[in-house]
């Protein structure tokens, strides 16, 4: 046992479990958060249950499981339920998600087994997606076109027909509003702007005056054609009507204006149900969310973390090797030197809420703040730049990261073999021309690795853009078609504040719990995405500036 | 003591004590250097003649790496460096306030003991001191880069792989590819601090033959541990021991006929 000690083996037998330790949390991290988050868009099975609950009342529940728990026999009957025969000490109760949420009150239920006679799978069970009220179960049973009732011999495919044509109208629809119309609400609101500009300065002549208004008449003739155009679409899409039967066996008619999309989940073969997965995702990453963001994708989040995120390194790269440079390379070694190294270091131990309170008081109130009176006095007292934006979230961020860049920065100057700065100022350079030349492209390795470690802190950071710029619903992007194509003061959607917004502040929390994890995997996957980008960056810039290792 | 070939023996003996001005590259009066409390140098004078090969010897930390980075003021890098005394290049004192550093050290090239390429093509190493001047014409950098490589023996080497990377060459070929680098700025002066300590025999005999050459178109100082080197390559020698210059005279004269004890003593490797 002695010389099994003195061997080293019990070393390395416990820095290697550390590292397993280490290797198995963060595998089961990400394999937890992508199961459970890519699982929700596979299409389950959809069952039908005859239950006769505690008073002997008998229904029909048409949904899919969600979730399953044993319980304790003993806590059900203190809570006052009853069973007929000896059940034993447990028993299952499943979570069924039963849709159809106008007609029952919540459309998440719990049954218990004992209550469930019986339970079925039929084949002509159609889920529908809908844009209002979340998903509809039932039996597709007719169609009402043009006020006229059709029972076509397949009604799947007139189904499929009229759904496809009344989406691609919605769409049109939807690309009129956010294109032509949010253009023309665009141009309306900047003349307005102009004229009352032109009022401020006493310079609003007839002349002007009459210019604005003739442009606005053009403007709001314009927007009459298109709300027309608008308008003639949505009708055309509400057109008709589908006719379904829902668990209760009535005939429910549903308006094909709010319907997506119509699955037959129990007919899926394996390769339909991958088919539908595949489309689940790219739904979700390229979806605006809808109904309080527990439907729909999270396309505009992504964008707005990436864009934060991406804005926030523009920022932070430049200003972090300056101060590395200064420090590194021309402050004087002393304890004055050594104390704003250590400032600098500790920074990164400031909790990140104080950074968000300092940028709300900072940048939005007094930066933006001043910025509106000087540059945009006629919007106020609305703020431009006064509020919470894009460009304060990227600010304040940069702050809460700059001792990072700093601090690998500074170490990538250290490793530079002296015989090398030598070498330069031998053949006549000056410090800055070494610095230029040779020094910075010979860290830069080093300068990408602190702007790696900015990066994976920076959009994982939640709380300061709480206060900063970050909104549940924003309903622009912070680039559009508008000129000046990007709006740096406006709201965004960030995937850390969405897990947030839909796991604890959404109405239906069931129906948001799978959502949390698929966007939790979602921004891990963005992270790490950018990370990789920026690891092949360094890896390349690591060879083309390698020195040999004296 | 070693024993020189006769045939090699130098026969234009210079006067080192009053040498004319024609003949002089440098002349170092009075020199004093302090680290901090720890004075590296004492009174170093001498003069240093034109277009031959001056070696420093002596034994570690006696000094004559100290001297040779004084020339072109590397020693300025170094925190509580103090310099008293004058090293006049063309009656200038290098270390007056008015001159320009950079300007010295275009004048004044180095190399050092071990080969530093920057991490850059081979061609971007030998031209780099022209891009800092602002030569970008890319004609002129190409004939500056093949002659610079030719002056150091290296040009057949690395002629058809100019655009890779330096690193790629070996710690001889590295050497060389600096010294093509500190002339290819033409310098008057070429100071070596021990250029072969980090190589093998073969590249030491290749870089001492080059030193050879080199000294036809510059002054060359050179510092180096290895008496046989200096014997090999050098006109003048200079011993320093302890910070200061204890003999400097005709390398055949050091090391047939020295003066002094301790000369002798180190070159019979008594001690050192």
């Amino acid at each position: 046992m002695g010389k099994w000690f003195k061997s080293g083996s019990p070393w390395i037998w416990m820095t290697s479990g550390a590292v397993s330790v280490c290797l198995i949390a963060v595998l089961g991290l990400l394999l937890l958060i992508a199961w459970r988050g890519l699982s929700y868009f596979w299409p389950a099975d959809i069952y039908q249950w005859e239950i006769e609950d505690q008073n002997n009342v008998r229904s029909t529940i048409i949904g899919e499981v969600y979730d399953r728990e044993e319980v304790p026999v003993e806590r059900l009957l203190s809570a006052g339920h009853t069973f007929d025969a000896d059940v034993g000490d447990t028993v299952t109760r499943y979570l069924i998600k039963t849709g159809n949420r106008e007609f029952v009150s919540l459309d998440f239920r719990w049954v218990m087994e004992t209550d469930i006679i019986s339970r079925s799978k039929p084949n002509d069970i159609a889920v529908i997606e809908r844009s209002k009220n979340g998903d509809f179960y039932g039996y597709p049973v007719g169609i009402i076109e043009d006020g006229k009732r059709l029972t076509p011999d397949n009604i799947e495919s007139a189904f499929a027909e009229h759904i496809e044509r009344a989406v691609a109208l919605n769409d049109k629809a939807l690309d009129i509003q956010k294109g032509d119309i949010g253009t023309i609400n665009y141009e309306l609101e900047n003349l307005r702007l102009k004229s009352r500009k032109y009022e401020l300065n006493n310079a609003l002549t007839e002349s002007r005056k009459a210019d604005i208004e003739s442009q606005r008449a053009k403007l709001n003739a314009q927007y009459q054609i298109v709300e027309k155009e608008f308008f003639a679409l949505k009708t055309e899409a509400g057109r008709d009507s589908v006719i379904i039967r829902d668990m209760r066996g009535e005939e429910v008619v549903l308006k094909l204006d709010t319907i997506l999309d119509v699955t037959y989940a129990n007919r899926l073969g394996i390769l339909g149900k991958v088919g539908h997965w595949f489309i689940g995702i790219g739904k979700f990453v390229s979806d605006d969310p809808r109904e309080a963001n527990t439907e729909g994708g999270v396309f505009p989040a992504i964008f707005g973390t990436v864009f934060m995120v991406m804005l926030m390194a523009v920022i932070v790269t430049p200003f972090g090797v300056i101060a590395a440079i200064y420090l590194h390379e021309y402050a004087k070694k002393g304890p004055v030197t050594k104390m704003i190294r250590i400032a600098v270091i500790n920074l990164a131990g400031v909790p990140s809420i104080v950074y968000g309170v300092f940028g709300l008081g900072f940048f939005v109130y007094m930066f933006g703040g001043s910025i509106d009176q000087l540059f945009y006095p006629e919007a106020l007292p609305a703020p431009t730049f006064g509020s919470p934006g894009v460009i304060w979230s990227a600010l304040t961020l940069a702050i809460l990261t700059l001792p990072v860049v700093i601090v690998s920065t500074e170490e990538g100057l250290s490793r530079i073999p002296s015989s090398v700065r030598q070498g330069s100022l031998a053949l006549g350079a000056t410090k800055a021309e070494t610095l230029w030349r040779i020094i910075i492209p010979m860290a830069s390795p080093a300068i990408m690795t602190g702007l790696i470690l900015a990066v994976a802190r920076a959009a994982g950071e939640v709380a300061p853009l709480m206060l900063v710029g970050v909104v549940k619903l924003a309903p622009t992007l912070p680039i559009d078609m508008n000129f000046p194509f990007v709006h740096l003061e406006r709201k965004f959607m960030h995937l850390g504040f969405h897990i947030y917004d839909v796991g604890f502040q959404s109405p239906n929390v069931e129906a948001a719990r799978p959502l949390v994890y698929a966007t939790s995997f979602l921004l891990v996957s963005v992270i790490v995405a950018l990370n990789l980008t920026a690891i092949g960056v360094r890896n390349h810039l690591r060879e083309k500036y390698r020195s040999l290792e004296h | 003591m070693i024993s020189i070939d006769q045939s090699v023996m130098k026969t234009d003996m210079l006067d080192l004590e009053n040498l004319s001005k024609e003949d002089t590259a440098l002349e170092i009066r009075d020199l004093n250097l302090k680290y901090g409390d720890k004075q590296a140098l004492f009174d170093v004078s001498m003069h240093i003649p034109k277009k031959k090969v001056t070696a420093f010897i002596g034994p570690s930390g006696c000094g004559k790496s100290t001297l040779l980075r004084c020339i072109n003021r590397m020693n300025d890098l170094v925190d509580n460096c103090h310099t008293s005394g004058e090293i006049l290049l063309h009656g200038q004192n290098i270390y007056d306030k008015k001159v320009d550093v950079a300007a010295l050290r275009r004048n004044v090239g180095m190399v050092f003991q071990r080969p530093n390429p920057f991490p850059k093509s081979i061609y971007e190493n030998v031209v780099y001191g022209l891009r800092l001047q602002g030569v970008n014409n890319r004609r002129d950098l190409d004939d500056a880069a093949e002659r610079s490589l030719r002056g150091a023996a290296i040009w057949d080497e690395v002629k058809d792989r100019l655009h890779d990377n330096a690193f790629g060459l070996s710690g001889g070929q590295q050497q060389r590819l600096v010294i093509a680098r500190a002339i290819a700025i033409e310098p008057e002066v070429l100071l070596l601090d021990e250029p072969t300590s980090a190589l093998d025999p073969i590249s030491t005999l290749t870089i001492e033959e080059l030193i050879t050459e080199l000294k036809s178109k510059y002054t060359v100082v050179i510092v180096t541990h290895n008496m046989q080197q200096a014997a090999r390559v050098s006109d003048q020698t200079a011993f320093m021991y302890m910070g200061e210059l204890v003999e400097y005279a005709d390398t055949n004269t050091i090391f047939t006929t020295p003066r002094k004890k301790k000369t002798e003593d180190y070159i019979t490797g008594r001690y050192g």
